[in-house]
Order: C-alpha cells, then sequence, then structure tokens
C-alpha cells in the first residue's frame, strides 16, 4: 500500500505540476474535505448500530443469533468463539439485507475477534464473503434506475444477484485453494508460517 | 418497502427483548456508542490518505487516461468500455460509483444494454479497498494482500458475468 500510494501519489502530482499547478493544493483539500464529511457520516452510522449491537449483546440475542448459525458459520471461519460468531453471523445477515449501515461494525468486530485468536483463514474467508455482495434486494441501485426513468427498474436485479453469487462462489473457492482445503495445511500456509517466524528470529 | 419496515421492527423487538431481560437499555445503548471515537480516530487518518490520494489522481487526468487504456482488456472480458470508470471507482468508493452510475443513466438511459450493465454492475460486488481500509486499519504487522487479491478477483469476475447476464437474460 506504501509503494503504491507514493507511486500513484507522485505521478499524479508530476502530471498536475505540467499541466495546472494550481490545482494540486485545492485538490488535495477537497479530499481532505471528503473525508472529514465522510468521517462524521460513519461516525453517525456507527453511533446507531454499534450502540443497537451493545444493547442487542447484553440482552443475549446476539449469543441466540450465533448459536443457531454456529453449525454454518463456525465451519465457514474455522473458529468455536460466541464472540466471533455473534458478530460475523450479524455481518453477514446484515449485508444480505443489503443494511450497510448495521454490515460494516458487526464485520470490524468480527474482524477484530478474529485477529485476536490468530485466525488469519477466518479473517480472509469473513472479508471475501462480505465482498462478494451477494444482496436480496439492492434497494439502492433499484431507486437510482426508477429514478433515471427505467421502464423496468428491477431488470438488473437477476443479473445482479447470479454475477455476486458467483463472485461468492470464486471467492470462497480461492481463499479455500490458498489456505488449504479441510484440516491439514497447504504449501502456502506453510510458507507463511515460515516467513512469520523468520521475521519474528530478525526482530 | 419491505426494507423500511423492517429496520424499525428490528429495533423495537431487540429493545424491548432487552427491557424484558432487565437490561439498562439507555446505559448500554450509551457503552455501545462510546466505542465510536476510538474507531474514528484510527480509521479516519486512512480514509483522508486514501481520499486525498483519489482527489488528486482524478485531477490530474490519470484516471480518465487509465480507464481509455484500459478498454481493450475490458472489451476482451466483454465489458462494455463505457462503464470502465465505473469498474475502476466501485472498489475504492461507493458514492464515487454511485455518482458515477448517475451520469451513464443520464448519458445513455436506464435502458439502454450499457445502463443496464452499469445497474448490474453497480448493485453487485463490494467497495473492497475501502472495506479493506475499514477491517484491516488496526493489524499493523500484517498486511491483506491475499484477502484483497482474492476479493478484487472475484469481483472482476462479476462485472464480467453482470454484463454477459444482461445480454442473455
Amino acid at each position: 500500500m506504501n509503494v503504491l500510494f507514493l507511486a500513484v501519489f507522485v505521478s499524479s502530482a508530476a502530471v498536475l505540476l505540467v499541466k495546472d499547478a494550481a490545482a494540486f493544493l485545492p485538490a488535495l483539500l477537497a479530499g481532505a474535505g471528503k473525508a472529514v464529511s465522510l468521517g462524521l457520516q460513519l461516525a453517525a452510522v456507527w453511533a446507531v448500530w454499534l450502540g443497537f449491537l451493545r444493547v442487542a449483546e447484553d440482552a443475549g440475542i446476539l449469543r441466540a443469533f450465533s448459536c443457531a448459525a454456529r453449525p454454518l458459520a463456525g465451519k465457514l471461519l474455522r473458529t468455536r468463539s460466541a464472540a466471533v460468531l455473534g458478530s460475523a453471523s450479524v455481518h453477514l445477515a446484515a449485508n444480505f439485507l443489503g443494511m450497510g449501515g448495521a454490515a460494516t461494525p458487526a464485520g470490524m468486530r468480527a474482524i477484530r475477534s478474529l485477529r485476536e485468536e490468530r485466525n488469519g483463514f477466518g479473517q480472509t474467508m469473513l472479508f471475501v464473503v462480505g465482498c462478494a455482495g451477494v444482496q436480496l434486494f439492492p434497494s439502492s441501485a433499484v431507486a437510482l434506475a426508477a429514478s433515471a426513468g427505467a421502464r423496468d427498474p428491477y431488470a438488473l436485479y437477476l443479473p445482479a444477484l447470479l454475477a455476486s453469487i458467483c463472485a461468492l462462489v470464486v471467492g470462497v473457492g480461492l481463499v479455500l485453494l490458498c489456505y488449504g482445503a479441510g484440516r491439514r495445511r497447504s504449501a502456502f500456509s506453510r510458507f507463511e508460517v515460515r516467513r512469520k517466524k523468520k521475521r519474528g528470529a530478525l526482530r | 418497502m419491505l426494507f423500511a419496515v423492517l429496520v424499525p421492527l428490528l429495533f423495537l423487538a431487540v429493545f424491548l427483548i432487552a427491557a424484558a431481560r432487565r437490561v439498562k437499555v439507555y446505559d448500554r445503548f450509551a457503552a455501545g456508542v462510546a466505542e465510536v471515537p476510538s474507531l474514528l480516530r484510527s480509521l479516519l487518518p486512512y480514509i483522508a490518505a486514501v481520499l486525498i490520494l483519489a482527489e488528486l489522481f482524478e485531477a490530474s487526468g490519470l484516471s480518465a487516461l487509465l480507464a481509455e487504456a484500459l478498454s481493450p482488456a475490458f472489451r476482451f472480458f466483454g465489458i462494455p468500455p463505457e462503464i470502465a470508470r465505473l469498474v475502476l471507482v466501485k472498489p475504492f468508493s461507493g458514492s464515487g460509483a454511485l455518482s458515477v452510475v448517475s451520469e451513464i443513466f443520464s448519458a445513455y438511459g436506464a435502458d439502454s444494454y450499457i445502463g443496464r450493465c452499469a445497474g448490474a454492475v453497480y448493485a453487485s460486488g463490494e467497495t473492497v479497498f475501502y472495506l479493506a481500509a475499514l477491517y484491516f486499519a488496526g493489524a499493523a504487522e500484517k498486511k491483506p494482500v491475499l484477502p484483497v487479491l482474492i476479493a478484487l478477483l472475484s469481483n472482476l469476475c462479476a462485472v464480467g458475468l453482470a454484463c454477459l447476464f444482461c445480454r442473455i437474460l
């Protein structure tokens, strides 16, 4: 990410220097301004959903939810921890229902707990499944098509759903391929372990 | 609308169950909100850096150039080059993708093949880089290269397939 950031920044700045040097600082400030307003929006969304999630957690609803989802989610993420399974199943359910606002904080909590138990497979799997974006009802896309005067705004529903499901299958397959299906370790994860050990020795 | 009814029902159900189980709803709700500042403090630096970079990239005209340079590759996968900009913006920003989609709708019409493709591409997949920045921000030592690569690849499959399904369905 550091290399990418530097490369894109330097090349864009160089082009802008030649083309229109006066536009450089306004562009940076516009980006920072967007970040601040996005941060405020996110803070508002998180305040609502994190408060909600904490109430649900203390009422034991998350635990009940994770018990119901345990057979499937536990196998998917290879974990037994109730904290992970609760947030992860909320994340997946909210994603599926198209409630992005609720999905993101729950996903962040689940990934944080997975990181604490050093479950790299679970983090990757949860991220990839979330990123496939399988949605029961893509409300914002349909609303946008309808407001643009589409005759049949639901025309995009089936292609989008099928494409997302295919993306989910491809993503899960790739994760299993990279980490090795089942219990045995693949060549890749052995390599990862060796790399980690070497880094630890250097430090 | 299903969604509009679902959210208030969810809140009502959870708060009433919590109250029945003698949870102090007000205190616990506030305790949940208390997590927000620390979350924001760990994430805002990364959001700011990425958005500043994106704005600079757009202003320099390099993003339009990149979209043009990649259009043969897009055509190879059966993706109309008119939606190349959407495919490039989508992994970074949901609101950016939304504005590109509405531009495409007004330029080509929402019922055209390109318009339907844009809608389906917008509705499938996710903002991979944005979510990676959110989810993996706290992990200092380990870079999420593998998850991001896999998610990008599967989202690219979704783009190609969404265009294919728009053509045959």
